[in-house]
């Protein structure tokens, strides 16, 4: 059994996923976590008493070999490393959501202070491509953004969604790193410095993602999965009730491998296998996990594991010593295999049983005794999808409907699917007199994918007492929420995208076929649809010459068809024009409210720093009055100063949402600019994106929508 | 605990009923004894360990489940003769396996508790009681609940015989022939009894008693009246006591304490100088222990605790010390023993397969054939469905055979479902339609982890709610089948039985008088309140007292042919009683009389009782409210000296009281809610209707004060 070889209780709370370990005078390690009241602490227990207290930095009071910084904000993330080509020590690096500050502990200055108006959700520190210096990537509202040492803009590009989690890693195996972006959108995007290399559609939040080795990565989701991808193929994912507080690689039973380690927000931690996710260790703490890190934290040239609570508690491990052979866990090995062998024979003596006395019931005997549900041997499931457009009292759906095809009835249906119910399932249980053979289940998928149905039904009679269980699995293609029935009266939509591809146009109807919800097959890639989840309509038309239009007023949807079918059809690059006038009008809009927003923002920066003279001048009469003992003075300029507290406070709140309302609209421009490279592939989109930004920079709103609509800059 | 037990498995039977292992009497000193257990296929295995090999003895052909065995034999021989009982029959075997017994009871219900002594034997089926002696009819008595066990004082210490049944109403029952000597009323319902010391202690007339809520005590059993020597609350919490056994494990010449409960739990207690009981070993299970013996199996001059657990497994916690064991892929260090029991194991499980694979096919090939059926036999499912006195909510624990693929949970009264900690399971709630046809308002499903056997959940539910809660249990096994358990949720489902009720209170009367039978409203009563036994009392009237679990209010239940009666301080009691009865009696077409006489100040009264743990709660939430603020300035000031002593204990006591607060979640709620309940029902008997009013209520509960409450209950 590995016991931890040193455990601290540091007396300071610990904020989740904001803990790291850094070597700030470039030889001792010391933990650092961002805790309550806008601070992050540095626990430095190797250089006793020889600490100068200045600018930022405060000694607490209850432990020496804590120091506080004061950041003055809610610390969102924080990481350490080496930034600058020349430093001994590595840099602290803190984001809250309106700056990032890039600090030397060990000189006690701030390196650079810098502004960021999409606020940092995440942050990872190193090597981005062909990149020269090290960056420090921050993700935030739907953008991310790399600054070098000096605190420069080197790297920016747009996200689908708001950052949750950053990794660098070799993805691609070209010796370069490239970044792993998880978002609340649920992908995990990978990007080869600001080309998006690949994306991988999960079915929750991505909280966190850690590198393993090679091309190989953990990720965590917000539902308490955690797994591990190699590529873009997953290994494997388990799923627990509690939540992935962080994941961390490490060799822990020193195998040369990493394991996957995990720790929970019951205070649970374990180490799992990278290759099938079997558990070789655990460990308990009493209160949810903040941060898992590693470092050689006992300065003997040996790199533990350190884990830490949200309460403080710290415990090293060391990787497992030779002796223990792989062999964390306090049981036996021996035990376990006799133990899961009996197990299996148990098993297969139950099965066994199950069809010895199935093969004894005779047809006739058996039908008194309903309770056992009995039925007859050829009872099949019939199951079927079909597209059901709204009526009054429903609204639009896509109907399962299971059958049997004789008296058995359907006591229960539970569907097993990610991401289209509120939780992992739904089940459909009629009341004991609505019994009967047949159930339809209504399903609304709230977005474009394809979703694996696992559906199992209890068959039986209508007085059993046990069931048998159908398990089947069907497919939800993708855009299944698109109903063939056209309302001839509905109005054309205006928008459109527009491209050419050099492919026959069976191949196109067979994408249709498979990605769409069709009632028979189709054999012209001509079609009209009617958008069940945002009404209007969906016109897909192909000209002889390989050019095919989407027409569609949602924009989001026409660059879902874009991705889908180019990664059908294998097209690694696509120009595309596009139009879409109702939402470039929206955007407009948006971009004037950005305008108006920064200057209200500017007028209420300098109307607080009026007032902030005001108070100075204020309390500076109000002591005087008090020490000449004019009372009455004093009474009124501490009223006169108590009113404009109460009017800073007002601005503040006007200032709060002024920024807020800010921050909407620029998560939107940033999503436009998204949604328009997505209409494109490969090095189009990637030029689309690039060049909306030189023209949001440039602040040249007509460039933006032309190279929206055009995909390209010039012309 | 300074012992050190290691876990070792011998070998893997069928489901076991509780108590059915017994370690059948050494021959000579500290030799390995044998072990005899049965199962519910009717199956007596009888083995001994040889080099870590279970080498049989003997085993019995597969018939009816077998629900206890025990050992016996004529006085002064070892006690060595095993005797099972299934069905209402008793069997004999000798240790060697050679049947000398067959004995038909001739009882109409099965036998479910069994003791041997000599040539007398005592069974009990669910009601009754039968004592033979050489197979002849002696006594008889019927008991007025649900028996669960029996045990006897050794007939050589005090004289005579003096059989114990332990009943589900909370009493133990001391028989004297025929009749009733007297009952011992035990805090829980006794779910098991053992004599102390194996021979009941020096006098011989010490027994201990296990209960299904988890409490242990010994209680002294003299001619005249009951003498509790202690009693052992369970305070952390842990499942019911399914089996005791008294054996020296800690090798001090005093004979300890052995339990194992239906959470897994084994325990090891040791009476220490002073005579307390003190905790000495705690190993967990991962399913619940339904035998437990202390003796030598595994190897000899080594003790230990063996157990059997519901799914068969009998294994030991030794003392024997455990050697380093080789890591995976290094299977060569293997010990020999295991080596070769593992591949005997793996051919045994290869011939299996194909066994199974041609059983599949078959089973696959007839439906294909349209005359053909599909039954699969039910599996056994142990499961218990019970309400915890602390928390008043109930918990709803299931174990099955053989690992759990889900589990869906539905419900068609609203109730709240809880997390438990233990719990490792994926739950995902569904969304459901509480309106007409389908009329659900719980739809959960569980997806277990793998060689998860036993599944414990929590529900908290509403008093005058009534309704059903389904459970449909799916075991990972082929051909897949699910099984539904239904659990009655009563009108009154916080209340519990008591011995006896306070009678200074004010009360409220509810009085039924009409043309029904004494089993029509027994019947009635059994519908609204729990642990009423289902069987009709063989008296003329009956009386049973009543607690809430979570106020504290009493009902008294009397009642008798034509005539009902039923007090209680809590007027919304009362109210829940007159609105289902008087719905029952309308669904039976009987002509119901009801009148009722409110005691106006048992309002008062039952606010004043709510008082403390309404004021203890809003204390509570307020304190935890503050503990972040604080600790953040403790942060920012470096110290908390500044702060006044009572924001300072706070920050003391934070740990506790946040322990606290998670413990009871929405406890805050559950009283406001009770006070408005019992604010409408005041009014309802006045035939006012105030539920305009409960805003102002609320209000009023925002802002608390006892007596300002107690003015507005008045004034409104």
């Amino acid at each position: 059994m590995l016991v931890p070889i040193f455990t601290l209780k540091l007396n300071h709370k610990i904020n989740p996923r904001m803990v790291t370990v850094g070597k700030f005078d470039g030889v001792h390690p010391c933990l650092t976590a961002a805790t309550q009241a806008g601070k992050v602490f540095i626990h430095n227990p190797h250089t006793r008493a020889q600490r100068n207290v200045a600018h930022r930095l405060s000694q607490s009071a209850q432990d020496s070999d804590i120091t506080l910084l004061n950041i003055n904000q809610a610390v969102s993330c924080l990481t350490a490393g080496t930034l600058g080509p020349n430093t001994t020590g590595d840099t602290l690096l803190v984001g809250s959501q309106t700056s990032l500050l890039a600090y030397d502990v060990h000189d006690n200055a701030d390196i650079f202070y810098r502004e960021v108006t999409d606020g940092a959700n995440a942050i990872v520190l190193g090597k981005l491509g062909d990149i020269q210096y090290p960056l420090a990537i921050i993700g935030g509202n739907c953008a991310l953004q790399g600054f070098d040492y000096e605190g420069n803009d080197q790297f920016w590009t747009v996200t689908g969604d708001n950052v949750r989690s950053l990794v660098l890693c070799d993805f691609t195996g070209d010796g370069k790193n490239e970044l792993l972006v998880g978002s609340e959108d649920f992908d995990i995007r990978v990007f080869k410095e600001d080309e998006l290399v690949t994306e991988m559609a999960e079915n929750e939040t991505v909280t966190s993602l850690c590198h393993m080795h090679g091309s190989r990565f953990g990720y965590a989701l917000a539902n308490g999965t955690v797994g591990v991808y190699d590529r873009t193929a997953r290994y494997w994912r388990i799923k627990s009730k509690n939540h992935a507080m962080s994941i961390h690689a490490f060799d822990l039973n020193a195998d040369g491998v990493v394991e996957l380690i995990t720790g929970w927000s019951n205070g649970k931690i374990d180490a799992r296998s990278d290759r099938t996710g079997e558990v070789i260790f655990k460990d308990n703490f009493s209160s949810s996990i903040a941060g898992v890190v590693e470092g050689d934290y006992r300065m003997d040239g040996q790199i533990q594991l350190i884990c830490t609570s949200v309460e403080g508690e710290v415990r090293g491990y060391l990787p497992a010593s030779k002796e223990m052979k792989g062999n964390l866990m306090d049981s036996s090995v021996e035990q376990d295999l006799i133990r899961e062998l009996s197990q299996r024979k148990q098993n297969l003596l139950l099965e066994l049983r199950n069809y010895e006395e199935n093969a004894k019931a005779s047809p006739g005997v058996s039908e008194v005794d309903s309770q056992m549900g009995v039925i007859p041997a050829n009872t099949q499931l019939q199951t079927a999808l079909s597209v059901r457009a709204a009526t009054e009292s429903q609204r639009a759906h896509i109907e399962l409907s299971i059958s049997t095809p004789n008296e058995t009835i359907i006591r229960a249906v539970l569907i097993f699917a990610e991401g289209i119910f509120e939780g992992e399932s739904h089940v459909v249980h009629p009341s004991a007199q609505n019994l009967s053979g047949c159930i339809r289940v209504p399903i609304i998928p709230p977005k474009d994918i394809p979703v694996d149905l696992h559906i199992k039904a209890f068959v039986g009679g209508r007085t059993s007492a046990q069931f048998h269980v159908f398990e089947i699995t069907r497919q939800l293609p993708r855009f299944s929420m698109y109903d063939l029935n056209v309302d001839p009266t509905a109005t054309r939509p205006t928008g459109r995208v527009t491209f050419s591809i050099n492919d026959r146009p069976q191949r196109v109807v067979m994408w249709l076929n498979q990605n769409f919800l069709l009632p028979e097959g189709m054999d012209s890639p001509d079609v009209t649809f009617t958008c069940l989840r945002a009404g209007g309509l969906l016109t897909i038309s192909m000209q002889s010459s390989g050019e095919i239009t989407f027409n569609t007023d949602d924009i989001d949807l026409a660059g879902d068809l874009v991705q889908s079918l180019a990664s059908f059809l294998a097209i690694d690059d696509l120009q595309a024009e596009a139009d879409f006038p109702a939402y470039f009008q929206e955007l407009r809009v948006t971009l004037t409210e950005v305008d108006e927003f920064h200057s209200v923002h500017q007028k209420l920066t300098a109307a607080m720093a009026d007032h902030s003279n005001h108070i100075r001048n204020m309390l500076v009469q109000a002591e005087d009055a008090r020490l000449m003992g004019d009372i009455v003075n004093m009474k009124r300029r501490y009223i006169e100063l108590y009113d404009l507290n109460r009017d800073l406070i007002n601005e503040y709140k006007i200032r709060s949402n002024n920024h807020n309302a800010l921050l909407v609209c620029l998560k939107s421009v940033n999503q436009a600019i998204q949604r328009a490279g997505r209409l494109r592939v490969g090095k189009p989109k990637n030029q689309v994106i690039s060049a909306c930004r030189d023209a949001i920079k440039n602040n040249n709103i007509n460039a933006l929508f032309k190279i929206m609509k055009a995909g390209t800059a010039s012309s | 605990m300074d012992v050190v037990l290691n876990h070792v498995d011998y070998l893997q039977v069928g489901v076991t009923s509780q108590k059915t292992t017994r370690l059948l009497p050494a021959i000579g000193r500290k030799a390995n004894q044998k072990v005899a257990v049965a199962d519910s296929d009717g199956v007596i295995t009888c083995f001994g360990m040889k080099k870590g090999e279970a080498v049989p003895v003997f085993r019995t052909l597969p018939g009816q489940r077998i629900s206890r065995l025990e050992l016996g034999g004529a006085p002064g021989t070892p006690q060595e003769k095993i005797f099972v009982s299934s069905g209402s029959e008793v069997r004999g075997f000798t240790k060697k396996g050679k049947q000398f017994l067959s004995f038909e009871a001739n009882l109409t219900e099965n036998i479910n508790a069994m003791h041997v002594s000599g040539a007398d034997l005592f069974v009990c089926a669910s009601y009754i009681y039968n004592h033979y002696c050489d197979c002849k009819d002696q006594d008889y008595y019927l008991s007025g609940d649900k028996i669960n066990d029996i045990v006897c004082l050794p007939g050589d210490k005090v004289g005579r015989a003096v059989p114990i049944l332990a009943c589900q109403d909370r009493v133990l029952r001391v028989l004297q022939g025929s009749e009733l000597l007297y009952g011992v009323e035990v805090p829980g319902p006794p779910s098991v009894l053992e004599l102390n010391n194996k021979d009941g202690g020096t006098d011989g007339d010490e027994i201990l008693y296990g209960t299904t809520d988890g409490r242990l005590g010994l209680v002294k059993i003299t001619e005249s009246a009951p003498v509790v020597k202690w009693e052992m609350d369970n305070e952390k919490k842990k499942g019911g006591i399914l089996c005791i056994d008294t054996f020296d494990i800690l090798g001090d010449g005093v004979k300890d304490i052995l339990v194992g409960r239906d959470d897994g739990t084994v325990e090891i207690y040791a009476l220490d100088a002073s005579n307390e009981l003190s905790l000495r070993f705690e190993h967990v299970l991962s399913e619940s222990v339904t035998s437990i013996q202390g003796g030598c199996v595994g190897k000899e001059n080594y003790d230990e605790v063996l157990t059997t657990t519901y799914t068969g497994w009998v294994s030991g916690l030794t003392t024997e010390p455990q050697q380093m064991e080789a890591g995976p892929g290094e299977e060569l260090k293997m010990s020999k023993e295991t080596q070769s029991k593992v591949a005997a194991l793996r051919s045994e499980l290869e011939q299996l397969q194909v066994k199974v694979l041609q059983g599949r096919e078959k089973y696959q090939q007839s439906s294909q054939s349209s005359t053909a059926v599909s039954t699969v036999p039910a599996f056994s499912v142990n499961d218990k469905f019970t309400l915890c006195q602390d928390d008043a909510s109930y918990s709803l624990a299931l174990e099955v055979q053989t690992a759990i693929d889900n589990l869906l949970l539905q419900s068609d009264v609203p109730i709240d479902l809880l997390d438990v900690d233990k719990n490792s399971a994926v739950v995902s709630f569904s969304e459901c339609d509480s309106e007409q046809p389908n009329g659900n308002f719980l739809l959960a499903t569980y997806r277990c982890q793998a060689n998860t056997t036993r599944l414990e959940l929590k529900v908290r539910s509403i008093e005058g709610q009534y309704g059903t809660l389904q459970a449909y249990i799916t075991p990972r096994l082929q051909p897949k089948t699910c099984q539904v358990r239904q659990y009655q949720i009563k009108p009154l489902s916080l209340h519990q039985r008591t011995h006896s009720i306070a009678q200074d209170r004010p009360m409220n009367t509810l009085r039924l008088v009409g043309q029904f039978s004494f089993a029509e409203v027994h019947s009635w009563v059994v519908f609204c309140l729990p642990e009423v036994p289902e069987k009709t009392p063989a008296a003329e009237s009956v009386t049973f007292y009543f607690q809430n679990t979570f106020l504290g209010t009493q009902l008294e239940a009397t009642y008798s042919k034509g005539e009902g009666n039923f007090k209680s301080d809590n007027i919304s009691t009362i109210s829940i009683l007159k609105d289902v009865l008087s719905k029952e009696a309308t669904k039976r077409k009987i002509n119901l009389n009801i009148s009722y006489d409110v005691n106006e100040n048992s309002v008062s009264h039952t606010l004043m009782m709510i008082h403390p743990k309404l004021e203890y709660q809003l204390l509570l939430s307020k304190k935890v409210q503050l503990i972040d603020a604080l600790k953040e300035l403790q942060v920012h000031e470096g110290n908390a000296d500044f702060l006044i002593p009572e924001y300072r204990s706070i920050l003391d006591e934070s740990a506790r009281l946040l322990d606290e607060y998670k413990k009871q979640p929405a406890h805050l709620e559950r009283l406001y809610g009770m006070i408005t309940d019992l604010f409408i029902d005041k009014f309802k008997f006045k035939g006012q209707n105030v539920k305009t009013k409960v805003s102002a209520l609320l209000e009023i509960l925002d802002n608390y004060d006892l007596n300002s409450l107690i003015d507005f209950f008045n004034e409104a």
